[in-house]
């Protein structure tokens, strides 16, 4: 498999409901080894869109292609089959289980004919958490733990599966200065282990604390994506809340990007940046 | 190694025996409400509930509520709940009563015919609930009426059963392999010994085990409160057994065996496998299950299936103890089977049960059953006690949960 081929490309997906349609044809491509943030008001399509990758609703339209081979991620088993992993905001946990058989949930290490090994999976579990710089206890149960520290049990399981692909829904909603700082130092780890990440987020300095790319969605349309050190808030904030269109933004010129396909009636910056070529360097072990 | 450096400082955090056992105070809680039952109807009824003879009667008239509050247990846990048990209670004992009175069949082939019979039933109820998405309340529902009316349509007034060995199951003791020693069975007392010696062996094992992975053992005393209560229990039971029985045999009853099995496999399945877990897992948070990858469908049919082999279980038994088959059998086994396992500390909203619990919870049921009827207290009265004491530990239940938070 070639190294550049994208991990995941999305292709001119659209999704109906009843009345809505929620998605309209929406492209967009995943690299390796970078954070990608989805950004939009509320009703964007940031929430569908990442269901369909996580396999939790079906495309109306359009499909996924990953490492270059199209594929129906027909529920959260398929995708995790394909090295996709997702969090998703107030329903990661079984509040009834401990923080060891959260962790291992659906995954369960075995003796064999469907026994658990519950000794290995204790063990893993705190070598997990260790390395989180966390102090929760793997024997205790969830209801006791703190919104942060539940946060931080559910992207540990992520660790877990050696994912490719991380998709984390809100991962900082309503967590403290501290918890938000470490979910963020928690993403930046993912990526530099070798894994990508796609984040939906409102909290913009978040995004821009630790996302590569930020794609703009807006009414079912992605109607930017930008590097993020080529972009800044306002202009994020004026495209969510749809005042500005590409040739109003002054910044057209100021980066070298090259229109791509995609969203609908918009052109997509998709630049090469600094910290792109940076990262490049680093992997193929050329000279930056 | 973090492991090591670990269990001390858990240990401080969690430790001492009253704090662990006011962490577990429903588990405790329920079996102390057991004992003090048993104890003030001992006295009420003059003695006579806890002679030998009338404590195996109690295992052998509560034993199909304990076999299908096994599976109810699992089925309330993952969220479910099944009405129809009663009715397939009648359903398969009517069939098997026809095979072996009117087919002529073999009674252990007619037995292995109904159990095969309960399991197509789960896979039709499990198959609603699962794959089309029926609530189990109203799929059992269904199946309430469907098999108390099939039952009736195959059985008509009743088929009496004419097999000794058959009849045999619900009043026959195990074989007097061992002799007599003094006015004990042998055999008894052996495997007496040997459950005693195996909850000491359980409990130490599990100690040693979580030690060795660095989680936090309950505290030493605890442990050994434990198997003391339960070698003065175990060792008390094996006495009645010993010297129940008359002239020609005594001791074990195979009822207890059977249920004995059927609570030692599933309790194994529920808390040390992966389809365990799941269990819990869909009853604790079923989204998060899915989210997990956790195939939630095949679990609930997987529990439906079980459901349907157990109540099959439950119906052979019960037509044993009946020595014929009526369309009335097990009229209401559901609501007892239900009742056992909230009494026994099962959460209403699921995801929290074991079947240890709903056995103490049955016994409970059972106990209250036998004693007000030893004191020839009117059957109308009897429910409506039991009524109350389902209410009253529900009650408690949920304040005590209340009050945690």
């Amino acid at each position: 498999m070639n190294d550049m081929t994208p991990l995941l490309e999305i292709k001119d997906v659209s999704k109906r409901f009843e009345y809505v349609e929620a998605l309209k044809s929406v492209n967009l491509t995943i690299g390796r080894r970078e954070v990608v943030a989805l950004v939009g008001d509320n009703g964007a399509g940031k929430s569908t869109l990442v269901k369909i990758i996580a396999g939790l609703c079906q495309p109306t339209s359009g499909g996924l292609v990953v490492r270059g081979e199209p594929v129906r991620i027909g529920d959260v088993r398929d995708a995790n089959a394909l090295g996709i992993v997702s969090v998703f905001q107030g329903n990661e946990l079984c509040e009834n289980l401990n923080v060891a058989a959260n962790l291992f949930l659906g995954r369960e290490l075995r003796t064999g004919c469907g026994i658990r090994d519950e000794n290995a999976m204790v063990v893993r579990a705190r070598a997990v958490l260790d390395t989180l710089s966390s102090s929760i206890q793997v024997g205790r149960p969830v209801a006791s733990l703190s919104v942060g520290q539940r946060r931080i049990i559910a992207i540990a399981k992520t660790l877990l599966s050696e994912p490719d692909l991380v998709v984390l829904d809100e991962p900082t909603d309503s967590l403290s200065v501290m918890q938000t700082a470490e979910v963020l130092e928690y993403t930046r780890r993912l990526r530099a282990e070798g894994r990508s990440v796609i984040m939906v987020c409102h909290d913009l300095p978040d995004v821009f604390a630790v996302a590569d790319r930020i794609a703009v969605l807006r009414q079912g349309r992605i109607i930017a994506v930008h590097e993020t050190c080529e972009t800044s808030y306002e202009q994020i904030l004026a495209e969510m809340a749809g005042i500005v269109d590409e040739d109003a933004d002054g910044r057209g010129d100021e980066s070298d990007g090259v229109p791509a396909g995609g969203a609908v009636g918009y052109r997509i910056r998709v630049g090469t940046s600094r910290r792109l070529i940076e990262r490049r360097g680093e992997q193929s072990g050329l000279p930056v | 190694m973090s492991a090591t450096t670990a269990a001390p400082a858990q240990t401080t955090k969690t430790g001492g025996l009253l704090a662990t056992i006011a962490n577990n105070a429903r588990q405790y809680g329920i079996v102390g409400a057991l004992l003090i039952i048993v104890v003030v109807f001992q006295i009420l009824t003059g003695g006579v509930l806890l002679k030998p003879n009338s404590f195996v009667s109690l295992i052998q008239q509560n034993a199909y509520v304990i076999i299908l509050a096994i599976g109810m247990v699992m089925v309330i846990i993952a969220t479910h709940i099944d009405l129809s048990v009663g009715s397939l209670v009648a359903f398969i004992g009517g069939i098997c009563a026809l095979l072996m009175e009117r087919q002529g069949v073999n009674w252990g082939l007619a037995i292995l015919i109904s159990l095969l019979v309960g399991l197509i039933v789960g896979v039709w109820q499990g198959f609603w609930v699962a794959y089309v998405g029926i609530p189990g309340f109203i799929t059992t529902l269904a199946g309430m009426l469907i098999f108390r009316g099939l039952a009736t349509v195959l059985v008509g007034e009743s088929v009496p059963i004419t097999s000794e060995s058959f009849r045999g199951i619900a009043r026959n003791y195990l074989p007097n392999v061992l002799g007599w020693w003094g006015p004990f069975d042998g055999l008894t007392i052996v495997l007496g010994v040997a459950c005693i010696a195996a909850f000491a062996w359980s409990q130490l094992h599990k100690r040693i085990r979580a030690q060795r992975v660095g989680l936090v053992p309950e505290p030493m005393s605890l442990t050994v409160i434990k198997i003391v209560v339960a070698a003065l229990a175990i060792g008390f039971v094996t006495y009645l057994l010993a010297s129940s029985g008359n002239a020609d045999q005594g001791g074990t009853p195979i009822m207890l065996v059977i249920v004995g099995v059927l609570v030692l496999i599933y309790n194994f399945i529920l808390t040390k496998t992966v389809f365990g877990r799941h269990v819990y897992a869909v009853g604790g948070n079923r989204k998060a299950a899915e989210l997990s990858g956790i195939n939630t469908r095949r679990v609930d049919f997987t529990l439906f299936v079980h459901m349907g082999f157990l109540s099959a279980v439950a119906a052979v038994c019960m037509l044993s103890r009946l020595a014929s088959a009526t369309a009335q059998a097990g009229m209401e086994f559901e609501m007892d089977a239900i009742a056992a396992c909230f009494i026994g500390g099962t959460a209403v909203t699921g995801g929290v049960g074991t079947i240890p619990g709903a056995v103490v919870g049955a016994f409970v049921m059972g106990v209250i059953n036998q004693g007000l009827s030893i004191m020839g207290v009117d059957t109308a009265i009897v429910k409506t006690i039991k009524g109350l004491v389902l209410l009253g530990a529900v009650a408690v239940d949920i304040m005590s949960k209340r009050k945690k938070r």
